[in-house]
């Protein structure tokens, strides 16, 4: 066979593999999707069809049961406060660890990226015991403890950033009358979109995920929810007798929904940002 | 222009000084000493305050003789050998299938990708059904379409739960670490490989002497995040054995000391709570030191 044929082959195989592959990653994906049309009874007796009719039905009772509406707007708003928390204080930080190129500095910087080493557990009882104390087991609080807990790889991304962004911009700002505010939100912010975007992919797909903290802080408390504590609740009541598929699915289904949208929309970025975070490193 | 930041760099740095003390640093430091002390949750044994409630290494010790602390820790440590090796051939193979086919790479990373958006108890739920309907009745039963036994009631044993989690956590991880390794390859010039495919290096030899090495700062980052994801996994155990059948991993055994026993011993799981600790950080702080001292310069 030639160079050519035989190159030819090798993708023909590298496509065959990738593309079974692909059906592995996506069948759990599917069988969520038709299993939100069906009953129990269709669900255990037909587990991998496609549903007999497509009716709404149990996709409206799971989101009616979690109270999907309120759930994704709580979410939301813990999502894109405590990220945005993040990015304000994690960039001006590392911003100014950088530049001012003290001992102070350094040590500091070490201090937040050894912290990367210490998983949750380790602080989860006595941060909640402070925080109670402190009348803060509440959403506050629980946007306080996202920033606290995002902090440390941020300021590691951002910090790696900086290093490589020349100064003499600032300097320029700064003849022309610039506070230090309005030097950074101007001129040295815009230049580290990149690391940004990194920030919030990676950042905003743990908090809106995430269980056990807002199990922790808010619990079972009527009324504000997030969407993953919500769905956790559904399924420990329901699933008493049993496993309540007809509940299980739809409501998996719904609280995926607002992600799987966005990821379309910015899978470029969010790509990206799992690329760039990683070489950070 | 030095003295210019140097004079800011308290005032700029301080929100984030504030939140990583109030939610790390202070937190952390507490937790160190309680697990010294009787803390109850809500109370000390012997006082009203923990330097009164001093008991030693008395929690350490009750830690070890923990039954379930220590299947937890044997089976956070078997699970976390497997899914990494596991998570990393995986993913390095399909990511030179992937940088393999330049052009139609990206529709497959994305592909691939999608388990991650998901979180851990979502995922949970739906591999449970997968694993108890899918696989224990249709695919791999007596009646099924081959009959597998060890692939049917997984969620219902010890062993075969590790390897269930295993699966699992391999579908959602791929696609993470696919990006991270693409990066990486595609990072290595193909003079490099020419060079050598042209020295007469057959596929093996070019893999091992030019893309492993080469390789070396994402298998650093891909180690790293493996071992300490693995490490630290709760939602996927919650989800989809609730450690039934001994199958506790650290994570959920610290969180659920609180309610094994009456009243609450949470010096006993603070105490956990830093074994924990001095666990992941000294796994990876080798694997780290190990890894990156591989690294070549070019």
């Amino acid at each position: 066979m030639s160079m050519k044929g035989r190159h030819k082959a090798g993708q023909i195989v590298a496509h065959i593999a990738l593309i079974l592959i692909s059906i592995y990653t996506l069948a759990p994906l599917v069988f969520l999707l038709f299993n939100s049309f069906k009953s129990n009874n269709e669900i255990v007796e037909s587990p991998i069809a496609m549903p007999l009719a497509w009716t709404l039905d149990y996709i409206k009772s799971a989101a009616e049961q979690i109270n999907f509406i309120k759930a994704m707007g709580v979410t939301f708003i813990i999502t894109v406060l405590s990220v945005g928390l993040l990015i304000l204080i994690s960039s001006l930080s590392a911003w100014v660890m950088v530049r001012s190129k003290t001992k102070m500095a350094k040590v500091l910087y070490l201090v937040f990226t050894a912290a990367m080493l210490i998983p949750f557990q380790s602080v989860m009882y006595p941060l909640l015991d402070i925080f109670e104390k402190m009348g803060l087991k509440n959403i506050p609080g629980l946007i306080i403890m996202y920033g606290g807990f995002g902090l440390s790889m941020s300021v590691f991304l951002y910090h790696g950033f900086i290093k490589s962004v020349p100064q003499a911009l600032e300097e320029a700002a700064i003849i022309d009358g610039a506070n230090i505010f309005q030097m950074f939100f101007n001129v040295v912010f815009p230049l580290l979109k990149g690391t940004t975007v990194t920030v919030i992919v990676l950042n905003g797909m743990w908090i809106w995920n995430d269980y056990l903290l807002p199990f922790l802080v808010i619990g079972n408390r009527d009324g504000v929810k997030t969407l993953t504590l919500e769905l956790y609740f559904a399924r420990l009541t329901a699933g008493q007798y049993g496993n309540p598929w007809e509940l299980i699915f739809p409501a998996v289904l719904v609280t995926i929904i607002p992600i799987v949208v966005l990821y379309i929309f910015l899978q470029k970025y969010i790509v990206a940002g799992v690329a760039e975070g990683a070489v950070k490193m | 222009m030095d003295r210019y930041y140097k004079k800011r760099l308290v005032p700029l740095a301080l929100p984030a000084i504030i939140l990583f003390v109030l939610v790390i640093a202070i937190p952390f430091i507490m937790g160190v000493i309680y697990s010294f002390t009787g803390w109850r949750g809500t109370y000390f044994v012997g006082g009203e305050n923990f330097w009164e409630s001093f008991v030693g290494f008395d929690n350490y010790i009750k830690a070890f003789k923990t039954k379930k602390f220590i299947d937890a820790f044997i089976y956070t440590i078997k699970f976390t050998l497997v899914a990494v090796i596991v998570i990393n051939v995986v993913s390095l193979a399909v990511s030179m299938l992937v940088t393999y086919l330049h052009k139609a790479a990206s529709v497959y990373r994305t592909i691939y990708f999608l388990p991650n958006l998901l979180g851990g108890l979502a995922l949970g739920y739906i591999w449970q059904f997968i694993f108890e309907i899918v696989f224990s009745k249709i695919l791999f039963s007596e009646e099924g379409v081959v009959s597998i036994p060890a692939l049917c009631n997984m969620t219902q044993d010890n062993t075969k739960a590790l390897f269930a989690l295993v699966m699992l956590f391999t579908w959602q991880m791929v696609g993470y670490m696919i990006i991270i390794y693409t990066t990486g390859l595609n990072n290595i010039s193909s003079d490099l490989t020419e060079a050598a495919a042209i020295d007469g290096a057959n596929a093996w030899q070019r893999f091992k002497s030019i893309t492993v090495p080469m390789l070396m700062p994402s298998f650093t980052i891909v180690f790293f995040l493996t071992l300490s994801k693995c490490f630290m996994l709760l939602d996927q155990n919650v989800a989809l054995t609730d450690g039934n059948f001994g199958t506790r991993m650290l994570a959920m055994q610290i969180l659920r000391t609180t309610r094994d026993s009456s009243p609450p011993d949470y010096g006993l799981a603070q105490a956990q709570a830093v074994i924990f600790f001095v666990l992941i950080a000294v796994v990876t702080l080798i694997q780290v030191s190990v890894t990156s001292k591989k690294e070549v310069e070019v």
